[in-house]
């Protein structure tokens, strides 16, 4: 058993490579094996943790719930035949079919030109429809300020807009000129910080004793 | 009579003793200098050992790799990447981008020279091309061990060839990660995936094409170094007395330049400051707020860098970089007056 979950760990790791023979071998001892199969889960479950990619929530069981939804799907069987498929009549429904729906674009198109017949009667029938004649000033605003307080946040947007381009290009321009001094000065430098950083911890675990 | 051979027992006891409390000491210190001079002290399977590998390949062989670099809302730009070692030890590199007018980039030793439309040639002395990949990367992937999560994850096929995969994950999440693969036979790159908290894809290289060759390319023989262009040199900007300093920088981090600049599309005079910590490079702008110009608070991302502009006491900042707006935003916020 301890060697089944051994190869179950290996294969879920990646380790057994590319042979594939023996790969088989354990998929179908997990196939045939419910144990396995909950260790599958697990050892999964346990190496996405240790690589830090599990999702924000975790759904199990969701093959059960699958299984589920299929069990209350509603039986679909194949419809019987009719004599709408006998050859000759298949044929002609399709043509009566197109004939209905020939008509009921006609009535649409004809009701569409009463209705924006009326329509336009009545536009012209009701002058009280017309806009109000603006009184001077409303609320404070005459229609000139108000074209104005439309303007401002435009002009705010192109401004911001620009100073975001300036940065961009000030940012791309300075990657660009970014030097990196002769690599083997660089590596001593970090070698110099790795060894303060260990000495550094190595006083924080000391000072205790 | 019995106390003078007792004296003596008990401090040969204590010189045995120090003795040995020493000797072990001095072992343990040899080998941790001998372990750091080498570099090679990961066991071979490890993330970092590959990671070694990567870099020790990157700057050793001859090879030709066609790549595609894709980012969110632009077009993919194919580049050709050429690297060559010739009989003296003088790294040769070449960096080509293969549509539209071109951009060529040529390093020989520590001179990377430009070749771009519209702008004159020029040259700039440093040992790497800050090109469309994080180069520093590739050839200083230690400096990342501070800051950053090295995860083997697996082996897959990339570009027709057995790939090992690698996840770099930022350990307290203040920067974005990466998925890298790596050739088995040779640890040159395949593929790389730049990620967000989400694990949405930010920015992508890919690899279509590699060949490592026995000697450098033809192409490096027709370089004639004395023709290259002059390397234009910066003068050492002034000692900056800022009134303003940092908070908080993210772990590994480190201010690698600050001055006062002028911006070439504005012409206003801004505070600049940038942080870097060998994988992503982030620049923070600050600049004193002028009073009758209201800044509103803008958070978004342009391509695969966020940008950020905040109001902060008397300042304006701004901060670019390929990391996530949390973190850019605790910087930000982190900017004090020196009092």
């Amino acid at each position: 058993m301890s060697q089944k979950l051994e190869n179950l760990s290996a294969l879920v790791d990646g380790e057994n490579g590319v042979s594939s023979s023996s790969n088989n071998l354990v998929l179908d001892a997990v196939k045939n094996d419910t144990e396995l199969q909950l260790k599958w889960k697990s050892y999964h479950l346990i190496r996405d943790g240790l690589r830090q990619e599990l999702p924000a929530n975790i759904n199990f069981d969701i093959a059960d719930k699958i299984a589920q939804a299929i069990e209350a799907e509603p039986a679909i069987l194949a419809p019987k035949k009719t004599w709408r498929d006998l050859p000759l009549v298949s044929n002609i429904v399709p043509f009566a079919k197109q004939g209905g729906q020939m008509a009921i674009a006609a009535s649409v198109a004809v009701a569409m030109i009463i209705g924006v017949q009326q329509l336009n009667q009545a536009d012209v029938n009701q002058p009280f429809n017309a806009a109000p004649p603006i009184p001077g000033i409303q609320g404070g605003l005459s229609p000139v300020s108000f074209d104005q307080t439309r303007a401002i946040p435009n002009s705010g947007a192109v401004e911001q807009k620009r100073r975001i381009n300036a940065y961009m290009t000030d940012h791309k321009q300075q990657l660009r000129f970014k030097t990196i001094e002769s690599v083997n000065d660089k590596s001593a430098i970090m070698n110099q910080d790795i060894k303060n950083q260990e000495a550094q911890s190595d006083i924080v675990e000391n000072t205790p004793q | 009579m019995l106390k003078t051979p007792l004296n003596k027992i008990s401090s040969r006891v204590v010189l045995t003793l120090l003795i040995c409390m020493f000797v072990p000491l001095h072992i343990c210190a040899q080998e941790e200098s001998s372990s750091e001079t080498s570099n090679k002290s990961y066991p071979s399977d490890s993330a970092q050992a590959w990671l070694v590998k990567m870099s020790d390949a990157v700057k050793s062989l001859n090879y030709t790799i066609s790549f595609i670099l894709l980012k969110p809302g632009v077009d993919s730009q194919p580049y050709l990447w050429r690297h060559g070692v010739n009989e003296d030890g003088l790294e040769m590199e070449q960096l080509n981008l293969l549509n539209g007018p071109g951009r060529e980039v040529v390093r020989i030793g520590d001179k990377v020279s430009y070749f771009e439309p519209n702008v004159p040639p020029y040259s700039l002395q440093s040992s790497i091309i800050n090109g469309p990949f994080p180069s520093e990367f590739f050839q200083l992937p230690e400096k990342l061990m501070l800051s950053y999560e090295f995860i083997l994850v697996g082996r897959s096929r990339i570009a027709g060839r057995a790939a090992q995969q690698i996840r770099i994950i930022s350990k307290d999440k203040s920067r974005f990660g990466l998925n890298v693969w790596l050739d088995q036979e040779t640890g040159l790159l395949l593929k790389m995936n730049m990620f967000g908290q989400e694990a949405q894809l930010l920015e992508q290289i890919q690899v279509t094409g590699l060949q490592v060759t026995k000697d450098p390319d033809p192409f490096f023989e027709k370089i004639e170094p004395g023709m290259l262009p002059e390397v234009i040199s910066f003068g050492p900007s002034a000692p900056l007395n800022s009134k303003w300093s940092i908070g908080y920088i993210p772990k590994g981090m480190t201010i690698i330049k600050r001055d006062l600049r002028r911006l070439a599309v504005s012409g206003e005079v801004v505070e600049y400051i940038m942080l870097s910590d060998g994988l992503v490079d982030v620049s923070v702008y600050l600049q004193e707020k002028e009073n009758n110009k209201p800044q509103e608070n803008l958070v978004g991302t342009v391509q695969s860098d966020t940008l950020l502009t905040i109001e902060h006491g008397e300042l304006n900042i701004t901060v670019i970089g390929k990391l996530p707006a949390a973190t850019a935003n605790a910087i930000a916020k982190s900017i004090q007056r020196i009092n």
